[in-house]
């Protein structure tokens, strides 16, 4: 027992001692990517089509990733500056995260918090755009939208409907009691950071998945205005557990590796030989055009 | 030796005393501190050529309000900025000026970071100087008759002295005047202020109407014109809000990013004093604010260009109750800020 309990003491120095920061320092590049069914993102121009059957097209994602940490080998987490990243789709350059002063070294984790947690989450963290434009008033329990993730519909009517689904603190009816609806991401990672400016990581946020498992989100039912629908933040929230990956948006082009994304693969490629044999995806002209059609509506979708 | 010492010696002192002139005579101007109201942006669009200064600013606002902007003697027909931006109506005009697009009101300019103007097509405030100027349908001025015509005059060659360090006067200088008195327009004392710094209460009519103002479920208005995060009152981006469902303006936000979801787009103008910036919207369609109210709660065009913001649509508004857009109505008059309309 007591050569046992001296052993685990000299480990548990030895680890100390190989965990202690080095002397060299690395830049890391995150580089973020988007993939909806099995492509990489294209915003404004093509029609994508969910779990539920909703078809729809993105306009915008505006969100916020925080205290990004990496897991060193010896099992020491690495925090770093800055804390707080604002990723929009329509700012190009805010696509890549950048880290400076890293420890050189081998990684085995990456963890991050999606959107703020209740510790930064506070109204006036931000006074300047863009990251201020994503205000949570504070009637609403305050602070930043995690998310906001914008876009179009197609609705059980067959109408064209806006899509603004934003996640953030959650409130009960009379806005009395708040609930946090951050999450936090952990990756496994087998990265090297090395004394130079050029370690690039690519994490990509896997849009189908927000929309499924393990809850089926139904555009008509959850599309907009969920700020004051915590049942829908917390069917998001739960649904964030697989929406991240390691790795580049076309990595798994046309092949999910999700259950669920084989099958949507499948019933998406039904969809499009019957409605639209070209181009691969529909555009949102060749919806547009479409309006109106029974293409769009609940019926034409139960039978595809 | 001596004689050549001495020449050294006086020459010595007549170049020291002529380098030492100019400097004596040199006037530093006094930097002009912007208020920065501790929930305002901290960054600026403060050009690094263009820094405010006291004498700048003082400047600007003179010619601002100088009928000689116009470079003419006003036998046809004079004009400056104030033409068109009345400090009583939040420095914008209470009527139709004329223009293709409504007058949009002078507020808060030092924090606007997305372009001047309903499209934003106007890249600084120097720049809407000029643009001002010499727009037909504006100043319609030439700008060297107002170079000559200022430099004429007995008192502008010593202000520009002061301000710009030359008494020649040129007209980026005139843009850098008046830019500079625009930015120092700062709307920061309403009652909603006040609210936010916690030295006034709202009544309970308008608080009601900032709880709708604020939700989703409300008359969600926050998205586009901000609110206790976003105290400009506006994100300063471009919307379609669901005016209309058919588009002909060459000059909506399209005209300047080149894409056809921008069609039927224009800049959210700031909410701060709003009840008195009529008439609204970009064509100044709408005198009241009633008006206004009572589109955003009925009014409401789909299209495909409708922002996704808009969700509301699909119920042709916000539909708040009579008593609901009364509600609305008291908040929005606490954002009217008497000591800005009436201490430029």
């Amino acid at each position: 027992m007591k050569k046992s309990f001296f052993l685990t003491f000299v480990f548990a120095v030895f680890m100390l001692v190989s965990c202690k920061k080095p002397a060299s320092y690395g830049e890391l590049c995150v580089n973020i990517g988007y993939s909806l069914n099995g492509k990489a993102l294209v915003t404004d121009s093509l029609c994508y089509c969910n779990e539920a059957g909703n078809e729809f097209l993105i306009t915008e994602i505006q969100w916020f990733i925080s205290k990004m940490e990496l897991l060193e080998e010896c099992g020491e987490w690495v925090a770093f500056e800055p804390q707080f990243f604002y990723i929009d789709t329509n700012i190009p350059e805010n696509q890549t995260l950048g880290i400076k002063s890293i420890p050189v070294g081998k990684y085995k984790t990456l963890r991050f918090v999606f959107g703020l947690d209740e510790e930064d989450n506070r109204t006036g963290l931000f006074t300047d755009p863009p990251e201020s434009e994503m205000f949570w008033p504070d009637l609403l329990g305050g602070g930043y939208h995690y998310m906001k993730l914008n876009g179009k519909f197609l609705d059980a009517e067959g109408r064209l409907a806006p899509m603004a689904i934003h996640l953030g603190i959650g409130q009960n009816e009379d806005c009395t009691e708040f609930y946090q609806n951050y999450f936090t991401v952990e990756l496994p990672i087998d990265f090297t950071i090395t004394e130079t400016s050029e370690n690039q990581l690519d994490l990509t946020m896997v849009i189908d998945n927000w929309f499924r498992n393990p809850h089926t989100i139904d555009f008509d039912e959850f599309g907009s205005h969920i700020m004051q629908n915590q049942a829908a933040q917390q069917a998001l929230k739960e649904n964030g557990n697989d929406v991240f990956r390691i790795g580049k948006p076309t990595d798994n082009e046309n092949n999910t590796t999700m259950e669920n994304g084989n099958r949507f693969a499948e019933k998406f490629k039904n969809v499009m030989q019957k409605a639209a044999p070209k181009p691969h995806f529909w555009t949102w002209k060749s919806v547009k055009e479409r309006m109106g059609s029974p293409v769009g509506t609940t019926e034409n979708r139960q039978a595809v | 030796m001596k004689l050549n010492k001495n020449i050294t010696l006086v020459c010595g002192l007549v170049l020291a005393l002529a380098s030492c002139k100019p400097e004596q005579n040199h006037y530093v101007p006094t930097p002009y501190e912007l208020p920065q109201p501790a929930y305002f942006p901290s960054k600026n669009n403060i050009p690094a050529d263009n820094p405010m200064t006291e004498e700048g600013v003082a400047l600007g606002r003179k010619l601002f309000y100088d009928a000689r902007l116009s470079g003419r003697d006003g036998s046809d027909g004079i004009r400056n900025c104030s033409s068109c931006h009345h400090q009583g109506n939040n420095f914008d005009f209470s009527g139709s000026a004329g223009l293709h697009h409504s007058v949009m009101p002078l507020v808060n300019l030092a924090w606007n970071h997305t372009g001047l103007g309903w499209n934003g097509g106007v890249a600084t405030l120097e720049d809407m100087v000029l643009a001002a100027v010499t727009s037909p349908v504006e100043i319609n001025a030439d700008t060297s008759q107002v170079v000559k015509y200022l430099q004429k005059t007995n008192d502008y060659p010593e202000l520009f002295e002061k301000a710009f360090g030359s008494r020649d006067i040129t007209f980026i200088n005139i843009q850098r005047a008046i830019a500079q008195f625009v930015r120092s327009l700062v709307s920061s004392d309403s009652k909603f202020d006040r609210y936010l710094r916690g030295e006034e209460q709202l009544t309970e009519d308008e608080m009601a109407g900032y709880e709708l103002f604020c939700t989703e479920e409300g008359a969600d208005c926050f998205h586009c014109h901000g609110g206790g995060g976003l105290a400009l009152m506006t994100t300063n981006l471009f919307y379609n809000n669901g005016l209309d469902d058919e588009f002909n303006d060459p000059e909506d936000r399209s005209a300047i990013t080149g894409s056809h979801w921008d069609r039927g787009a224009y800049k959210a103008p700031t909410l701060r004093n709003i009840a008195v910036s009529a008439p609204y919207m970009h064509d100044g369609r709408f005198t009241t604010l009633d008006e206004v109210i009572d589109f955003y709660n009925e009014g409401v065009k789909n299209s495909e260009n409708i922002n996704p913001l808009m969700h509301h649509v699909m119920d042709g508004g916000v539909q708040l109750t009579d008593i609901e857009k009364a509600q609305l109505k008291a908040f929005l008059y606490t954002l009217t800020d008497e000591t800005f309309l009436n201490n430029h």
